[in-house]
């Protein structure tokens, strides 16, 4: 290796501005902003659930749809927190009291649905409509909070990754919860955390500088 | 919620040297002063140092340690907030750097074993062992048993060292009946010398 006085003057040569990061609080509300605007437009294009206004008469529709997007808020907020290297990993705490509220709920009803049919009868429309709903709120919110955690470039990315995972499945319940009768708050979570824990597997495997430089 | 992310007890130590304002040199290498970064980076080498060797680092992983953080700190410089104090920045992330060098010396540890006395290379047997008097003695033996044109062959071309050519001339066989010959003696030495 060469000396460090070398290397110093390797790394001060040439030396370019950075645009800085902005404050974790300010990504995360930024983040926020776009999985509440991203519910909304689901909302939007394809409708309440068709209960809605029995549901909203019961405290606990409220709790589990209030606990799944303070989740998701509470997830991007410690994720954006702890990609920094000198913020405390008390931070990764802080979604633990709204995963109380969310988790009152949880079932894998639309999973369920599916696997029943029989085999060669058509799928049952809302089930698959359930599916495409987790997706089409999970896959825009992971790209985008993938690409900007990852220009973080975390130390420690294992528990950013699972923060991350915790964050986007929350906001693809809250949108799920709204449009669908079916309870799936553990299969979306489920759906979110599979690939995190492939993520902290690859990280274990090539190393956490590769693929947070890869992704950056 | 502002303690270090790490709580490494032996790392955690972050006051830094109030001659220099590391922020402030921190915020100007942002912008691209190399001068700037240059003076920070000379400037935090003794703290880095005392951190990995507090860290139970061996002397001659320290330097490589430094330099890890070094580059680490480069290729993450644009997630300091100048805003904040920055010794405790760089001390998450030298913590980061050296628990990291920490595991693999580690890991290495567990996976090579030291060299004890059985694995060592055993010397040679030595391949030239002086003859002993007993010894010459049953091989002249031997070689006064053979066949006289074996006998005269052995004594010119391996006791006298004479070439083929001069033992030829000497003894009126030809080149090839003394190859022969030669070989038929030693042949019929060794033999002579096993039922010995």
């Amino acid at each position: 290796m060469a000396s460090t006085e070398d290397l110093i003057a390797k790394l001060s040569a040439g030396l370019t501005p950075v645009a800085r990061l902005m404050r974790p609080g300010l990504r995360a509300l930024g983040l926020i902003a776009l999985a509440t605007a991203l519910i909304g437009l689901l909302v939007l294009l394809r409708g309440f659930r068709s209960d809605l206004a029995l549901r909203l008469a019961e405290p606990s529709y409220w709790l589990q749809l209030t606990g799944a997007w303070l989740t998701g808020a509470a997830a991007t907020l410690a994720a954006f927190e702890t990609s920094l290297p000198d913020r405390p990993r008390a931070w990764l705490l802080l979604p633990l009291p709204p995963v109380v509220l969310w988790l009152s709920g949880f079932g894998w009803t639309c999973l369920a649905d599916w696997i029943q049919i029989p085999s060669g009868a058509p799928i049952a429309s809302d089930s698959v409509r359930c599916l495409e709903t987790i997706m089409l709120a999970s896959l825009p919110l992971a790209f985008v909070l993938w690409r900007m955690l990852a220009r973080a470039r975390p130390l420690a990315p294992a528990p950013v990754a699972w923060a991350g995972a915790l964050a986007i499945a929350a906001f693809a319940d809250s949108a799920h919860l709204l449009i669908h009768v079916v309870q799936a708050s553990a299969l979306v979570l489920a759906i979110n955390l599979l690939p995190a824990a492939v993520i902290v597997a690859l990280l274990g495997v090539f190393g956490q500088r590769g693929l947070t430089s890869a992704a950056a | 919620m502002t303690a270090p992310a790490n709580q490494d007890p032996d790392l955690r130590s972050t006051e830094a040297p109030p001659e220099l304002d590391w922020s402030a040199l921190m915020a100007q290498s942002q912008e691209g002063d190399g001068q700037a970064y240059r003076r920070l980076l000379q400037s935090i080498l003794p703290y880095l140092r005392a951190l990995a060797r507090r860290a139970g680092l061996p002397a001659d992983e320290v330097e490589d340690a430094v330099q890890d953080v070094l580059i680490t700190l480069h290729s993450i410089r644009h997630s300091y907030d100048p805003a904040r104090p920055f010794a405790p920045w760089l001390a998450a992330v030298a913590r980061h750097r050296i628990i990291d060098r920490r595991r693999r010396l580690l890991r290495k540890a567990l996976r090579e074993r030291p060299m004890d006395s059985e694995t060592e290379t055993l010397p040679a047997p030595p391949t030239y062992l002086p003859e002993t008097a007993g010894e010459i003695r049953r091989m002249k033996a031997a070689i006064a048993a053979l066949p006289k044109g074996q006998r005269q062959a052995i004594e010119m071309l391996k006791l006298k060292e004479m070439s083929l050519k001069e033992a030829s001339a000497a003894s009126g066989q030809s080149i090839s009946s003394l190859k022969v010959a030669v070989h038929r003696a030693v042949k019929r030495l060794r033999s002579l010398l096993a039922e010995d």
